[in-house]
């Protein structure tokens, strides 16, 4: 296991993206761009759907701020590619990082609880009343998604200070 | 406090992470106002997205404390004039004003939401509101951009 984790790392330090990302000095500035950009858009549209979710401007019908589901999820792949992006081009500055591997733990848990959301929660809410308030499964749901990505911003931003030798 | 921000090792990192959190706030749910405005999501009422923009405001406000923070920790070497590069600091001015020019519009379009749409029907808003949004759109955006560059420039 320990020698395929290396193996994948050195490749990906063979491979274009490395040296595209690290030859030309507004490749990282671009990627960062990119990806405070998507996460503003996948914030920004989190908060309406998971404040919703958690209750508040009921008056909302859920449909609506389904709406905003690809606006989350074109931002999620926004931030996926440019992520890749920074990993593949020096993938041991994110590994030998906690802080890397925490934020990846709330991506993952984030993803398993829009999974429970989307495959469980959501056709019971849109079969219900748009005035009903809301079940306890969709405010759970609805919270643990806002800390959950909060907990990846944090973790994303203090990735310099935190892990190897930081802080 | 500069001082505290500046050399502890909480205090830079925890006012830089409430930065990213207010800009993800307050630019996120600039952007979908503006988007709504352009003639998206028409299902979600105006007077509804109105309310969210309190919580937008609440993103502005942690980042208006936070940005003071980080400021007072450089304002006399390098977001203003830089000494070390013997140029005043461009980029950092542009953002502070693509900063307020965004506040700016988002407060306007708070302003004509709040008391007009009502009349606007289901989709987007009147094209000179249109407008209005169009520049939100541009001016957080640059905002980002450049607040990323000032880390490089």
């Amino acid at each position: 296991m320990w020698s395929m984790y290396n193996a994948v790392q050195d490749w990906m330090e063979t491979t274009w993206v490395h040296h595209v990302v690290l030859d030309y000095a507004w490749s990282w500035p671009t990627l960062e761009t990119l990806h405070f950009v998507g996460l503003s858009g996948l914030i920004g549209a989190l908060i309406v759907m998971d404040l919703r979710l958690i209750g508040f401007q009921n008056v909302i019908p859920l449909r609506a701020v389904h709406a905003l589901m690809p606006v989350a999820i074109v931002s999620f792949a926004i931030n996926l590619i440019t992520g890749l992006g920074f990993v593949i081009a020096v993938p041991r500055m994110y590994t030998n990082n906690w802080s890397f591997w925490a934020k990846m733990i709330c991506v993952a848990l984030a993803g398993v609880n829009f999974l429970i959301y989307y495959l469980s929660v959501e056709p019971r809410l849109m079969r219900a009343s748009p005035s009903a308030p809301t079940p306890l499964s969709a405010k759970a749901i609805g919270v643990s998604s806002l800390v959950l990505w909060f907990s990846v911003l944090s973790f994303g931003r203090l990735l310099p200070y935190l892990g190897v030798g930081g802080g | 406090m500069a001082e505290w921000v500046r050399s502890s090792t909480v205090g830079y990192p925890l006012m830089i992470t409430l930065h990213a959190i207010g800009m993800g706030t307050m630019v996120g749910l600039a952007l979908i106002l503006d988007a709504r405005l352009l003639g998206r999501f028409t299902d979600i009422q105006y007077s509804a997205l109105h309310r969210f923009l309190g919580v937008a405001w609440i993103g502005f406000g942690i980042n208006f404390l936070s940005g003071s923070c980080l400021f007072t920790t450089g304002s006399a070497t390098k977001y203003l004039w830089n000494a070390e590069k013997g140029d005043w600091n461009w980029i950092f001015m542009t953002k502070m004003v693509l900063v307020v020019l965004g506040a700016i519009s988002a407060a306007i379009l708070q302003n004509i939401v709040g008391r007009e749409s009502a009349g606007w029907g289901p989709g987007a808003a009147p094209a000179k509101v249109q407008y209005i949004a169009i520049l939100s759109i541009i001016f957080w955006t640059m905002a980002i951009v450049t607040g990323r560059l000032t880390a490089y420039i």
